[in-house]
């Protein structure tokens, strides 16, 4: 069953694939604000997605969950369309002020975001007003450190991002740095657990109504890959190279160890967890995405497929 | 996403998946997204449609890419 009739008439979700997350469009009369935008990729889709929901509205506001490519690649865009308000995740402030490379996450992962700035920040324990609703900021590290969602008591709504989707959790990234990671994707599902939720729009992904199921799934995933961290990086690698089909459509099969060795955490997954020759390593990532039918090949081309 | 050749929304059990391969470009001659061949108003009312919309939707579009695979 659709979930529409559990949003408020104030929210809209454009749920994209998984090279863009979902956008979440608060629209009332005297604000609008727009919680995540996409890959750099898809912005013009994201602009012209936007406009046609605004209907001559101007976007007031721009709030990112994290700031991974996927979440933030849209920003620029959309600040030059509205010259919008942003609002980050305050942890990452500096970071963005200074477009510190080794602190922000798309060289490490090999994935592109057009520079953006900032008006003001948020963290947890931050109230919100958006689409005539209160919601609470919460902190949900493990995915990323500085990861936040929304959380809205009286409509029963949470904007998980990329700490709960219907079927697991995004990567957990801190861990392939030799970070901490596990501990804190289990408090945060935890955290998550406490609330009275009654519809879940995720990062990707369709909204979903099973919070409970969701839960059960997602703790069950990090048991299993907390009981043994190569499971969490050889699931890195393959989405790190599952990122790259989505953004190319296809590489020659040729450029694959290349490209994959040219990414930080690549080497780092490598390096701390799966001691391979990066050439075998990609030979395996390639296999992999194959047989989950996440890719395709003819020999020479590498493609992506679903 | 690209789907087994038996799917068919008319009767798809359960929720209908969304449309969407993750190759977000308007093409300028069709106005058409390049990807999932949905207009922009078939995107953004994605998330709010009904069941029975969503099947509107998913039979557009498959008329659409038959119409694109007959074409010379």
């Amino acid at each position: 069953m659709a979930q529409s009739h559990l949003l408020p008439p104030t929210m809209r979700v454009f749920e994209r694939g998984w090279l863009s997350s979902n956008n979440i469009l608060f629209i009332t009369p005297h604000a609008t604000a727009l919680v995540d935008s996409g890959y750099c990729t898809h912005a013009a889709q994201t602009v012209a997605l936007v406009a046609h929901a605004l209907d001559g509205q101007r976007l007031d506001r721009l709030i990112n969950t994290h700031l991974h490519s996927d979440h933030c690649g849209g920003n620029a865009a959309l600040q030059a369309a509205h010259d919008c308000r942003t609002t980050i995740p305050a942890n990452e402030a500096a970071a963005v002020r200074d477009w510190d490379a080794d602190a922000l996450s798309f060289a490490a992962t090999g994935q592109q975001c057009p520079r953006f700035g900032f008006t003001d920040t948020l963290q947890a324990g931050d109230a919100l007003q958006l689409g005539d609703l209160s919601w609470q900021v919460l902190g949900a590290p493990g995915h990323d450190p500085h990861a936040l969602v929304l959380y809205c008591e009286e409509a029963r709504l949470l904007i998980s991002s990329d700490a709960l989707w219907e079927n697991g959790f995004g990567v957990i990234f801190p861990e392939l740095d030799g970070a901490s990671g596990f501990t804190e994707t289990r408090a945060t599902l935890e955290l998550i657990a406490g609330l009275d939720i009654g519809l879940v729009i995720p990062g990707h992904g369709a909204p979903f109504v099973d919070v409970r199921g969701a839960l059960a799934r997602a703790r069950s995933r990090i048991d299993y890959l907390a009981a043994d961290p190569v499971r969490n990086a050889q699931n890195a690698v393959k989405v790190l190279l599952k990122f790259l089909l989505l953004e190319r459509q296809q590489i020659p099969l040729a450029q694959v160890p290349q490209l994959l060795s040219g990414i930080r955490l690549f080497r780092e997954a490598n390096r701390r967890f799966l001691h391979l020759p990066e050439a075998a390593l990609a030979a395996w990532a390639v296999a992999q995405l194959r047989r989950v039918g996440a890719a395709q090949s003819d020999g020479i081309m590498l493609n992506n497929a679903d | 996403m690209r789907l087994s050749p038996a799917f068919d929304p008319a009767t798809h059990q359960g929720r209908l998946p969304s449309p969407c391969i993750s190759h977000c470009v308007m093409a300028q001659d069709s106005g058409l997204c390049a990807g999932c061949q949905r207009t922009i108003d078939e995107i953004v009312a994605w998330g709010g449609a009904s069941e029975a919309d969503r099947r509107s939707i998913w039979q557009a579009i498959l008329l659409r890419r038959r119409d694109a695979a007959e074409s010379p």
